[in-house]
């Protein structure tokens, strides 16, 4: 019985974190059209760097290596491993973001991800290389001491209730003015700044504030799996967070809901029993990845508005009267 | 001063193979309008068919490498009418089309996965000892890919110059519309088009496995953001701009193993890309229009 709940529990946190992901991603993507193909090294990074502040300094004899080492209480830890993962989108958007075409920054942001994860994995100095951290320690366990059931529904509702903070938060941006301006540089970057929009600075915020939430997620994972290493983030589970995307719905964060559920707990849960393949063990992963690759673009080629579509804004008639008034970006929506 | 040249006789090599993967990216891109992140993927297939074909089916190289690149021009014709096509078709955004290539690149790598195992593989053929060529020391095998590429880049450049296709395919990439507007089939000109690329690809992918000996099939998907580097230092879609950016990047990256650890041979690559985004974001060769 135990055991059951602790799966339920788990399937819960990872439903939990992808959502995180994913609404970052469409903080990103969604409201400000930046192509990031790298999502998932926010989080390893976010998660990385939480995991060296929590740890403590290495062991002489140990054989794992890694900077830091500061046994930091958790919020003080998850609080770097948020500023880590922003300070890197920073880096990257001050690349990418400059005027260039949406492919060109597509292409950096898939090669820097590519560099940060062979810088990692070849440098074992930094976090153990291939290795990865392992033993982390894990919030409220070291006072609670519970055992490993019963810590999964308790970090269920830790992990519920830091998603629903990050929800609410990116729900009030959307609709916020700031969040507005993005959507219009989304649609079209000439006539955001026809409008007097900074455009770049916007932009940058979308992919600094998109970073910051995909470097929470990445905390909470290396919080709960107590480990993190390369072969957990590779350029296949960036696709994972867009898929769930994409499937949900790009744009509004109800969609992105619904395709983390259906995309990383369903999906990725169903994959893992499929009769056919489980008798040839070392070829799931590959099934499972091109399964997600078919669901994308099965997904843009059938129902690219996602299972629950972006609510847009309409734009009423103009009464007569009204026409000489200035007309706002975006009218409010219905 | 000989440990230079001899780096850069190398220099040279990885320049040849990069010319043929970028030429072949830069051409598609141009006639097409958008980037192909499944690329890498091609390049594996021309690798591992040519492998397949002389290692299962004891073909004797030249054939089986035919073999190889045939196959992975046909995958590009394949994968373009089963899938990009129809999105092409419906007008689908930029962004989504991306994102498709970004997903039609992870179900490729992961099938070839499946088909030839994840590991490094090497082609049964004898490389040759090392040929001593003025300053230069390099393998007959080396040669061979530097011979094949100067072949294979003549014959683009017959291709546009002096072929009604190949003046179809500059046309689409000036505008697609007024070329369709002037008579052009530009399916089949789209189609040919991604059948040249492919095999260039595939030419690629054979002769970088020459030229680095042991391969398996991620090495495709590394070497994409060589090329990236090399088509954007050259100008997007300007063919001749990719074989001067091939030359320069693959230069780079050899002389500076003379500095730094090979390892980091595409970091090197990513370094110049990342520079020339920020100083000359629309490539060497500066064409209005399409940058």
């Amino acid at each position: 019985m135990g055991i059951i709940v602790g799966y339920i529990a788990t399937l819960g946190i990872y439903f939990c974190i992808y959502n995180i992901l994913s609404i970052g991603l469409n903080i990103q993507f969604g409201y400000a059209g930046i192509l990031d193909f790298t999502v998932i090294t926010f989080m390893a990074i976010g998660g990385y760097m939480a995991g060296v502040a929590s740890l403590g300094p290495e062991q002489p004899g140990s054989q794992i290596f890694y900077i830091l080492g500061l046994s930091l209480p958790w919020p003080v830890a998850l609080l770097i491993g948020a500023t880590a993962a922003g300070l890197l989108g920073c880096a990257i958007g001050l690349i990418a973001l400059r005027r260039l075409r949406s492919d060109y920054l597509a292409i950096v942001t898939l090669a820097a991800g590519s560099i940060i994860y062979g810088l990692v994995g070849n440098n074992s100095k930094i976090f153990d290389g291939f290795e990865g951290l392992v033993g982390v320690p894990q919030p409220f366990n070291g006072v609670l001491g519970l055992n490993p059931n019963s810590y999964a529904l308790l970090f269920l509702g830790f992990a519920a209730v830091v998603m629903a903070v990050l929800w609410v938060a990116a729900n009030r941006l959307r609709n916020s003015p700031l969040g507005r301006a993005m959507r219009a540089t989304r649609e079209d970057l000439e006539v955001a700044e026809a409008y007097g929009k900074n455009t770049y600075k916007l932009r940058m915020m979308a992919m600094v504030i998109g970073s910051v939430y995909v470097g929470v997620g990445g905390v909470l994972t290396i919080w709960y799996v107590t480990a993190m290493a390369p072969a957990g983030w590779g350029t296949s589970e960036t696709f994972v967070v867009w898929a769930a995307l994409i499937v949900g719905g790009v744009g509004s964060n109800g969609g992105a809901v619904i395709g983390s559920f259906l995309v990383a707990v369903l999906f990725n849960e169903v994959t893992r029993f499929l009769p056919g393949i489980s008798s040839d063990p070392s070829l799931i992963p590959e099934v499972r990845n091109i399964c997600i690759g078919a669901l994308v673009i099965l997904t843009l080629r059938f129902r690219p508005q996602g299972v629950m579509p972006e609510r847009k804004a309409r734009f009423p008639e103009l009464p007569e009267a009204s026409v000489r008034q200035e007309p706002a970006i975006v009218a409010e929506e219905v | 001063m000989s440990l230079f040249l001899l780096t850069l006789g190398f220099g040279v090599v990885t320049a040849a193979v990069l010319s043929l993967a970028s030429v072949g990216l830069s051409l598609q891109f141009g006639v097409t309008n958008y980037v192909n992140f499944a690329y890498g993927s091609y390049l594996a297939v021309g690798m591992f068919a040519t492998y397949t074909a002389s290692q299962s089916l004891h073909l004797p190289f030249v054939m089986a490498a035919l073999l190889g690149v045939l196959s992975s021009g046909m995958v590009a014709v394949a994968v373009d009418l089963l899938v990009l096509e129809r999105f092409v078709k419906r007008g689908t955004s930029g962004f989504f089309l991306l994102i498709v290539t970004f997903g039609l690149a992870l179900i490729l790598l992961n099938l070839e996965q499946a088909i030839w195992g994840v590991g490094f593989d090497r082609y049964p053929v004898a490389l040759g000892n090392p040929v001593r060529l003025g300053p230069f020391s390099v393998t007959p095998a080396q040669l061979d890919v530097v011979g094949v590429a100067i072949v294979a880049l003549s014959a683009v450049h017959l291709l546009l110059t002096r072929t009604r296709l190949g003046k179809a395919m500059r046309a689409m990439s000036d505008n697609p519309t007024l070329a369709l507007a002037s008579g052009i089939d530009t399916r089949a000109t789209t189609m040919w088009t991604w059948f040249i690329t492919g095999c260039l690809a595939g030419l690629g992918g054979v002769t970088l496995a020459l030229n680095t000996v042991e391969f398996q099939v991620f090495t495709g998907n590394t070497f994409l953001f060589v090329i990236f580097a090399a088509v954007i230092l050259g100008g997007i879609g300007k063919i001749y701009g990719a074989m001067l950016g091939a030359l320069i990047i693959g230069l780079a990256i050899n002389l500076s193993t003379l500095v730094i650890s090979s390892a980091y041979a595409i970091d090197v690559a990513f370094a110049v890309l990342v520079l020339v985004l920020l100083v000359r974001p629309q490539g060497l060769f500066t064409v209005a229009g399409k940058a």
